[in-house]
């Protein structure tokens, strides 16, 4: 298990960083915390032409508030993200997730952006920026643009990033103040792949549920948001009846695969009874000051 | 671009410059390149946490580094904690709670568990497994490690 | 009490201390030595192409421009090296058995994936495994049966056409009438048992360095085996080679459980390599082949039916059981070991007339089957205790109250088994009773019923079971095996430095066993523990060692080291006496000092031994000796080894999670060498077996691809998986062998499985739940549940 020969690039600055993927021609990879794309090197899956080495790239290890918006650099290890203050603040959800993320060691180095472009379904930051209507900031050779979450996670470990392109950051929007929240994940161990997992965030209004956004992993190729679902509790009281609804719609929209650790079958059980206790949950929280950007 | 480099990097408080292939994994050359044989390679996936080191202060799996990555950087390794006649406080931990059987995973454990006293509360026995959760022991079922962190944490005390 | 009071001389001083470990300095600062560890000059590395058909033919092989890729230095196929080895055939004396050829590359057809069939010689790994890529093997696919029960058909395909069957195992252990008592009898209960496939996972993979001695004609193998001796003796003669120009070392070796503890293709490869091309080469597996090609555990399918009386009396079991050994028969154990002792262990630690067992051992397209810890026994015990709760269940008995009528009490002891073991005294009865003070059974059980009543599933479950451990002679570890493995031969000397150096055929691979034997040492010659070397794993040491497997290296060693120990004493004292001018009666020896306990005179051992071999004419030759023996020991018969396991888990009702919330043992290993050692072994053990209960298993698809080779699919337990685990050592009668000793390295994974098992299916009795097969992961409970509720709420 050791990698295939590649050129080398220690990327200098962003701009430096394009164009040597640029002159990969379209077998280029970036080399970020490196705890995916590393093992898929060592088992041979992924065998880039050219890997371009961004951790020496300044300014690119920040968390910063920016209008309505928490933004991350494509440095931020998941410890940074975990231990943030802004982040505890203004996205309890996410300080949350980190909890289920991995083990110490691989969050000393993995990056929140790199497992958003390495798109993997089981993963939580992919859910987590779907969740928190993420904008993927993108740089290439032809100049800068911006994609929201859901157009960039196209299906497992794919995303809609051109081979010339790099990701610089992600914003995840700050939740208004007093958005209930809940994180619920089962995985076989800590720290592993989660075999389902979903974020919820909700406001209170009159007793009712406003705004609420659902985010699933697990379940299908690709991490996902449930316009339906959200739209079906919109107004709604949060009454076990009510989760119990919307939990049934949720497992009557997904498809989940069948693999080594779970079936189908068992699967769809267990975004069900995630989804309870996760609404329940955030239900309960709502009506909580965020401290946010409201 | 370029798939050879000399590096430079600081180890245990020597610096070292070598002419390394791109590709070579830091695990491996720590153990061939170098002769230091304490970091373990046991799954070459990132999984099992036998080669974890400690780079620029903080625990990283040498099997997912580069070499050439780790150019510049202060690397700390197993031989760098004390010597047999004279062991670091881990290590002391662990003989005296027998953490450790076949020895194999036990320098990644050390390692991480140094990591874990610089910047972990360490609270609790579950705080303790959690942050050991990301390395393998296939001996000692982990109850004599936690053993061993559970007496270091009590000693270090509260993080400042 | 007088100072020739001879219990406080023969009171042995180190012998049951909780003594820090001498392997442990070396180990904790990264100066222990491993096979890879060692790179002699002009060392050639190999990587190994494997079979990706799980039964092809090899129609031909196209290396095309691997040898262009800079590095590479040889390709082999088995074409190649066809006349440098003779295959090693695991023989055994059983009927109808078939032995089946093992070689270091595939020859002709492929039979499972991972089976090596290329082997690409180079500078660096690296550069061999950019040669592999270049490589191309056209096979012609041949029918397979993957499972074992397809395998087993009379029409299946066959892996081994020579053999003409893959049924190559058959055997029927029976005493009594069975038939008749499952008929007459008032309860009767019946399941069908799964335990899976399991890798043993060793945090050290399979690693070999060969050397060739172009001087002495000579091979040194550094293999990270805990069987150096067997290996030594097998090499030997597929290499033609007479023992005194074949050795094999095993260094520090990182953990085996079983899969270091048989012959490994790539052992014999690179031994056959080096001598071929004259240069030091080593295979280091990476995880992907360990957890492909190493030999694997259990997969048996056990149908068991138990009768029982009104009273909860065992009276008869029937059994029968088809075991998946895999391609070949693994050498020396064959594929015998692991099926045919489940039969043999199925009677279990219980008092029993009427037994019928019977078993199969079935070649599949899979890695063979081989040692790992506890063998057999785990199977076997996780059906027969899932049996006894099952029949307690029915008869609304507690399942502490049916073990102990039926456990064999100390009078009946020793008692012969419906499959024929012998059981020693050993406490049975007093395990089951420790476990359950330990714990405080009543208010455990209280608990649990305080949850249930608040519709948590919470259960206890329980796990009797006794082993065989430090068998000698008259018992062969692997049924009709011809090596002997009831023997363990000690060598040690006292040089002129008075440092004693004692060497042994064992080998240790994280058991301590350089601590736990310099204790024996030290306390037998009467030396200071600091002043004694043990060497191990080397089959240059000693004539004939074999290694450290079947719990056997305290009970062997230990008593060739105190039977040699005794006898170099005797020189010791024989020449303090002389020196002293008092009686040879009138000496004790401790602590490295001679004491003659009329005067209070004393010698150290130093002194001594300066004076026997460094003082010219000081002794006179007529009666001087060396300070040197060699004794081997055999304990004939075995011993058994009891336990007690008790588990009690919660399941989620949500994820179907299952958490072991305490865990508790209760075990008589007799004579305790050193308690911290022991409580590490039994941790590690119950570690496994809580693996094999919730986490790992070896899954092939119906194509005989592997599923999981990789640690993130083949799972094992992590610090936050354990509970801790709380101990009871039971120190019953000592067994009647020199030291006292009963093994006990293989237990936790005996009782943990079954106890597991039995405790899930408390946590479910409200749904009449019984746990058959293991791993119980969350998908099967959550599949259990679902069909127990027989409708589509969930």
């Amino acid at each position: 298990m050791k990698p295939a020969r590649f050129d080398y690039v220690r990327a200098e600055s962003i701009a430096h960083a394009v164009e040597a993927l640029a002159g990969a021609g379209g077998d280029g990879k970036v080399l970020a915390g490196g705890q995916s794309l590393m093992p898929m090197m060592n088992f041979r899956l992924v065998k880039p032409s050219v890997l371009v080495d961004i951790n020496r790239i300044p300014d690119l290890d920040r968390i910063t508030q920016e209008a309505g918006v928490l933004r991350l650099g494509a440095l931020v290890r998941h410890r940074m993200t975990a231990e943030d203050g802004l982040v505890a603040r203004h996205i309890p959800v996410l300080h949350a997730a980190m909890k289920h993320v991995a083990h110490l060691t691989v969050r000393n180095r993995g990056t929140f952006c790199g497992s958003v472009c390495h798109a993997d379904p089981a993963a939580e930051m992919p859910m987590m920026t779907l969740l928190l209507d993420g904008t993927i900031h993108i740089a290439s050779p032809r100049g800068d643009r911006t994609m929201a979450a859901r157009d960039f996670l196209v299906g497992s470990l794919s995303t809609a990033l051109e081979p010339d392109e790099m990701v610089v950051a992600v914003d995840l929007a700050i939740p208004e103040d007093g958005t209930g929240w809940a994180f619920e994940e089962f995985s076989r161990r800590h720290g592993d792949y989660a075999l389902a997992a979903i974020a919820v965030l909700m406001a209170r209004a009159d007793g009712r549920m406003r705004n609420v956004r659902i985010a699933m992993m697990g379940i299908a190729d690709t991490a996902l948001r449930f316009a339906d679902v959200e739209a079906a509790l919109e107004g709604r009281e949060g009454t076990p009846a009510a989760f119990d609804e919307a939990a049934a719609l949720l497992q009557a929209a997904i498809q989940p695969n069948s693999d080594l650790n779970a079936s189908a079958d068992y699967r769809r059980h267990l975004a069900g009874a995630l989804a309870r206790r996760a609404l329940a949950e955030a239900w309960q929280r709502t009506g909580e000051t965020t401290g946010g950007a409201a | 671009m370029q798939d050879q480099a000399t590096i430079t990097l600081t180890i245990n408080g020597l610096t070292y410059t070598r002419a390394v292939d791109a590709r070579l994994l830091l695990s491996d050359f720590l153990r061939h390149e170098l002769g230091l044989t304490g970091t373990h390679v046991g799954c070459e996936h990132g999984v099992c946490g036998a080669c974890t080191i400690l780079m620029d202060g903080r625990s990283a799996r040498s099997c997912l580094t580069l070499a050439i990555q780790a150019d510049g950087a202060t690397i700390e390794t197993v031989e760098g904690l004390g010597r047999m006649s004279d062991l670091g406080r881990v290590q002391q931990a662990f003989r005296e709670h027998h953490g450790l059987q076949c020895g194999f995973c036990t320098p990644g454990f050390l390692m991480t568990i140094t990591d874990m006293l610089r910047h972990h509360p360490l609270e609790t026995d579950d705080a303790i497994r959690e942050a050991l959760s990301g390395n393998i022991c296939r001996c000692t079922g982990y109850q004599h490690i936690v053993d061993a962190v559970r007496e270091l944490a009590r000693e270090r005390g509260p993080l400042t | 009490m007088t100072a020739f009071d001879a219990s406080v001389e023969m009171r042995p001083r180190l012998v049951g201390q909780r003594i820090k470990r001498t392997e442990d300095p070396r180990l904790l600062t990264g100066s222990g030595r491993y096979v890879d560890d060692m790179a002699p000059q002009g060392l050639l590395h190999v990587a190994v192409l494997r079979s990706d058909q799980p039964h092809a033919r090899i129609r031909s092989i196209d290396v095309g421009e691997a040898f262009a890729v800079p590095g590479v230095v040889a390709i082999f196929d088995a074409g190649d090296i066809a006349g440098d080895f003779k295959p090693a055939i695991p023989t055994s004396r059983m009927k109808g058995y078939y032995a089946t050829p093992f070689r270091p590359l595939a020859e002709g057809k492929v039979r499972y994936v991972g089976e090596p069939v290329v082997a690409v010689v180079a500078e660096s790994r690296y550069a061999a495994e950019d040669a592999l890529e270049l490589i191309s093997i056209d096979y012609e696919p041949l029918p397979v049966a993957v499972s074992k029960d397809d395998a087993a058909m009379d029409d299946a395909p066959l892996l081994h056409d020579e053999a003409g069957t893959n049924v190559i195992i058959s055997r029927t252990f029976a005493r009594g009438d069975v038939d008749a008592a499952i008929a007459a009898a008032a309860v009767v209960v019946k399941g069908r048992f799964r335990m899976t496939r399991k890798t043993p996972m060793p945090m050290e993979t399979r690693s070999y360095l060969a050397e060739w001695d172009r001087r002495r004609q000579a091979l040194t193998l550094h293999s990270s085996t805990n069987i150096p001796g067997i290996i030594c003796d097998v090499l030997g003669s597929c290499l033609d080679l007479p023992g005194n120009r074949v050795r094999v070392v095993a260094p520090d070796v990182g953990g085996s459980f079983g899969g270091k503890g048989s012959l490994n293709h790539e052992e014999m490869l690179v031994c056959v390599l080096a001598r071929k091309l004259e240069r030091p080469v080593k295979f280091v597996a990476d995880r992907m082949e360990d957890l492909t090609a190493m030999s694997q555990a259990f997969d048996e399918t056990i149908e068991a039916e138990l009768a029982v009386d009104a009273d909860g009396r065992l009276l008869g079991l029937r059994a029968d059981v088809i075991g998946d050994i895999g391609a070949y028969s693994i050498y020396p154990w064959t594929g015998a070991l692991e099926p045919v002792q489940v039969v043999s262990f199925l009677p279990g630690p219980y008092r029993m007339e009427h037994y019928r067992g019977r078993v199969r051992g079935v070649l599949t397209p899979k890695p063979p089957t081989g040692p790992y810890r506890g063998v057999g026994r785990p199977s076997s015990t996780f059906a027969m205790e899932r049996l006894m709760d099952m029949a307690a269940r029915k008869l609304g008995m507690d399942p502490s109250e049916i073990r102990r009528r039926n456990l064999v009490t100390a009078e009946e002891f020793p008692y012969r088994t419906g499959s024929g073991i012998i059981w020693d005294r050993s406490a049975f009865q007093e395990c089951l009773q420790g476990v359950c003070e330990l714990v405080d059974y009543p208010a455990l059980l209280r608990q649990r019923d305080a949850a249930r009543a608040e519709g948590r599933w919470v259960g206890i479950g329980l796990a009797s079971y006794a082993e065989l451990t430090g068998i000698g002679s008259r018992i062969a570890v692997a049924p009709g095996m011809p090596i002997n493995t009831g023997t363990e031969t000690a060598s040690i000397r006292i040089d002129a430095t008075g440092a004693v150096t004692a060497a042994f055929g064992i080998s240790s691979h994280g058991q301590g066993l350089e601590t736990t034997l310099a204790q024996v040492v030290a306390d037998e010659l009467g030396c200071r523990m600091e002043d004694i070397e043990i060497q191990h794993g080397d089959s240059a040491l000693v004539p004939m060692g074999t290694g450290t497997y079947a719990s056997r290296s305290a009970v062997l060693g230990g008593g060739a080291a105190t039977k040699t120990a005794r006898v170099v004493k005797a020189k010791v004292l024989k020449a303090a006496a002389f020196l002293m001018d008092v009686p040879v009666d009138d000496l004790e020896a401790e602590g490295g000092i001679i004491r003659a306990r009329s005067s209070n005179a004393t010698m150290t051992f130093r002194e001594v031994a300066h004076a026997v071999y460094a003082q010219m004419g000081r002794i006179p030759h007529e009666q001087r000796e060396d300070l040197v023996g060699s004794e081997s020991y055999d304990p004939y018969l075995g011993t058994a080894c009891a336990s007690t396991h008790l588990a009690m888990v919660e399941v989620d009702p949500a994820t179907f999670a299952v958490t072991v919330k305490r865990f508790a043992v209760a075990e008589d290993c007799g004579r305790i060498i050193n308690p911290l050692i022991v409580d590490g072994q039994v941790h590690g053990a119950v570690a496994q077996g809580i693996g094999a209960a919730l986490l790992e298993e070896v899954v092939h698809d119906e194509g005989g691809q592997l599923l999981t080779a990789s640690l993130a699919d083949y799972l094992v337990p992590i610090a936050s998986t354990m509970p801790e685990i709380e101990i009871l050592h039971v120190e019953a009668d000592l067994p009647n062998n020199i030291g006292g000793f009963r093994g006990m390295g293989e237990g936790g994974t005996i009782g943990a499985p079954a106890a597991i098992a039995n405790a899930v299916s408390d946590a479910l009795a409200p749904l009449g739940i019984e746990v058959d097969t293991l791993p119980v992961t969350p998908d099967r409970l959550f599949r259990l549940v679902q069909a127990a509720r027989g409708s589509a709420r969930l």
